[in-house]
């Protein structure tokens, strides 16, 4: 019986080591969030001097960001001087993804530029669409007067977003599209959406190839997910666009699911098919340097090659001249107009029809003069 | 008295780590401590539970299951397809469950013929149900499916999601079949001493064959469940969910080289890790830092369980 009782004193001291480094980790892990807050604080900072330093020196970027707050204020209006108190929660695709992680930090910096808490959350891995539905199930039962939402796929946020209107929440949507017949179907609504016109991308991208192309050609799509709504929209943009003129002949739509080696494979395979390709747009930047590296490998020279996205490797492409150019949009200005929304929202205003963000094509021609903009 | 000290303890280890990350979390923020937060964090780890519930199973038995989430997702895309060609929904249901079991079947006897390791077998198997999904649907999720299988799937019992229901009563069910049946001691000789059990007679394919047919049924339950509240079948459901399976299981007592199940602390896993992922999003934690923290639990608790067996089996 001693002995008995001596285990149970010793497990009874384990326990309480136990318990106590649980909350203590999650202090910790509370403690190193803030942390990084303030970390990201500073580098917004420094990063907006950097804009600011820009802005002086470019007068496109300027002319670029005036273009895009009067095409904002077009479509939403101005930011109230004061507003009631209020707190914004955001649900992203995934923290693994740099360009989430991107928008979470301008998510952060738009809330304090405008002075709005923000919380930004997502699932744990990318594509895990029953952890993201989770996160957004509790956070409809916290205190948030607005949820930003971008998911992973069409459908899988629905209940989330019908428990928020069931609990006054608004809901925006960001990004990504929420499938609006399947939420209708179940009973939701969304508040309001901002979003990126897909089709609009693609068209840019095959006017501007279009001009540098007099004489035609054949030209080739490379596209991501089968099924994505952003590789579809661009697809249909770009290949309508050029479908409208006689001289061009797409001969090519291939999926190659945003991935680097498939796309690498693709063109290899595309330009031995076809010695005459003039160009190629491919869904996202990924797939467009693999491209480049592939006509690289091959010695084939002279093909037109674009992408979206505008990263800092195909900025350095284009620049180079190996691509010639790339979708861009502003995520800085995307997150704060966002939150700008949510603010109206919860003022009593209303957005009737979808917001579209203002694009830019950044080509061989402009991209010395875009400095600073990001 | 040594009996209960072994059973008991690592289910109460667990709830006192429950009890203490709840009481922390109702002190520090405002959300946690409300009855919709508890419904939230059922409603979240129904189909988790329900996963964790077969893999015991399977572990007592002295094999390990890693296809479950690709037999999750390849039986709810089954019967996806079954949905969109306007059969009946009980059928369709039925014909996702049956497909599951097949697929959890097929694995037990291949074990079973080649005694490869289970761990290979279902690896191999667990590429092959993905490819099959992935096959199926051309990596486009089904969405849109009839209001009358969510009705079902993800419906209302009890002020919460059918699930919820499906989850404690299976594992309910899953008392008697494994502590006071024989196919619950009988499984779990499987792993204690396989060949003893053959020399007695006893039909040890039946068992084998049989717990992994139970595993692929109760995966393509979760599958159901997470089909209807997605309201999408797609052949990336149920990624990594085989991995957190096996970590409640491990985590609640049961081990790894079988012979010995417990369900009560696997059920208490399940649920720790839902509080701890509930907790970090009420707190606005990155989910960075979940990982970390499942990792560390996991550790702390084998760790803490091989001591008191190093332990008992001295003196």
């Amino acid at each position: 019986m001693k002995k008995f009782l001596a285990v149970i004193l010793a497990a009874t001291m384990t326990l309480g080591l136990v318990a106590c480094s649980a909350p203590s980790e999650e202090t910790k892990a509370q403690t190193e969030a803030v942390q990084t807050e303030a970390d990201t604080e500073a580098e917004t900072e420094t990063a907006e001097a950097a804009e600011e330093a820009a802005e002086a020196v470019s007068d496109t970027v300027k002319q670029l960001y005036a273009d895009f707050d009067s095409a904002m204020e077009d479509q939403i209006g101005k930011m109230p001087e004061d507003f009631g108190e209020i707190k914004v929660g955001a649900v992203v695709i995934s923290l693994t993804n740099p360009f989430w992680v991107n928008m979470k930090d301008c998510y952060e910096a738009a809330g304090e530029k405008l002075g709005v808490p923000i919380d930004v959350q997502t699932g744990t891995t990318e594509g895990d669409t029953a952890s993201q539905l989770d996160v957004l199930m509790t956070m409809a039962d916290m205190d948030y007067d607005v949820i930003i939402v971008s998911p992973i796929d069409g459908t899988n946020l629905i209940p989330g977003i019908i428990k928020c209107n069931e609990n006054g929440v608004k809901v925006i949507n960001l990004g990504p599209g929420v499938d609006t017949e399947a939420l209708k179907e179940a009973g939701g609504y969304l508040d309001a959406t901002i979003t990126v016109d897909f089709a609009e991308q693609g068209q840019t991208v095959a006017e501007d190839m279009m001009e540098r192309l007099p004489d035609g050609g054949q030209v080739a799509v490379l596209a991501g997910l089968a099924g994505a709504g952003q590789s579809e929209g661009r697809t249909k943009g770009f290949t309508d666009t050029i479908n409208s003129d006689d001289k061009y002949q797409l001969v090519a739509v291939q999926n190659c699911d945003w991935d680097a080696s498939l796309a690498y494979d693709a063109t290899k395979a595309l330009i031995t098919e076809y010695p005459e390709l003039k160009g190629i747009f491919c869904c996202n930047d990924v797939m467009a340097l693999a491209a480049v590296e592939a006509l690289g490998a091959e010695g084939v020279e002279g093909v037109l090659i674009y992408g979206v996205d505008f990263t800092d490797d195909a900025k350095a492409a284009i620049t180079e001249g190996t691509m010639t150019g790339s979708m861009s949009y502003s995520s800085a200005r995307y997150t704060e107009a966002a939150l700008q929304m949510a603010v109206m929202l919860n003022e009593g205003e209303s957005f009737e029809s979808n917001v579209y963000l203002p694009l830019t094509l950044v080509n061989v021609d402009n991209v010395n003069s875009l400095e600073g903009w990001k | 008295m040594n009996y209960l000290r072994r059973e008991i303890s690592a289910p109460a280890l667990l709830l006192c780590f429950c009890l203490a990350v709840s009481v922390f979390l109702s002190i520090e923020t405002v959300s946690f401590y409300s009855w919709k937060n508890v419904v939230n964090i059922l409603e979240a780890n129904s189909y988790r539970m329900i996963l964790a519930v077969g893999m015991m199973c399977v572990i007592a038995s002295g094999a390990i299951d890693l296809s479950v989430g690709s037999i999750m997702s390849f039986s709810a895309v089954c019967m996806a397809k079954a949905l969109k060609a306007e059969l009946p929904v009980e059928l369709c249901i039925l014909i996702g469950i049956l497909t599951g079991t097949l697929m959890g079947a097929v694995n037990g006897s291949l074990i079973y013929l080649t005694r490869i390791n289970a761990l290979i077998i279902t690896l191999a198997s667990s590429y092959m149900y993905r490819g099959l999904s992935l096959i199926v649907t051309q990596g486009i999720p089904i969405t849109k499916l009839p209001e009358s299988f969510r009705a079902i799937g993800c419906g209302d019992i009890f002020g919460m999601e059918s699930g919820v229901t499906a989850a404690f009563v299976i594992t309910a069910l899953m008392v008697p079949l494994f502590f006071f049946m024989k196919w619950g001691s009988y499984v779990s000789s499987l792993g204690g001493n396989a060949e003893a059990l053959k020399r007695c007679g006893v039909k040890t394919w039946f068992y084998r064959i049989s717990v992994f047919a139970m595993m692929g049924a109760l995966a393509s339950v979760s599958g159901i469940i997470v089909t209807a509240r997605l309201n999408s079948a797609e052949a990336n459901a149920g990624l990594n969910m085989e991995m957190d399976a096996i970590c409640a299981v491990i985590m609640g007592g049961t081990a790894l080289h079988g012979g010995k199940g417990n369900l009560f602390g696997t059920v208490i896993a399940v649920f720790l890790m839902g509080l701890i992922r509930n907790g970090l999003t009420i707190m606005s934690v990155s989910s960075y830092y979940q990982q970390f923290i499942t990792g560390a639990m996991l550790l702390m608790a084998v760790v803490i369980a091989e001591f008191r067996e190093r332990k008992a089996r001295i003196g």
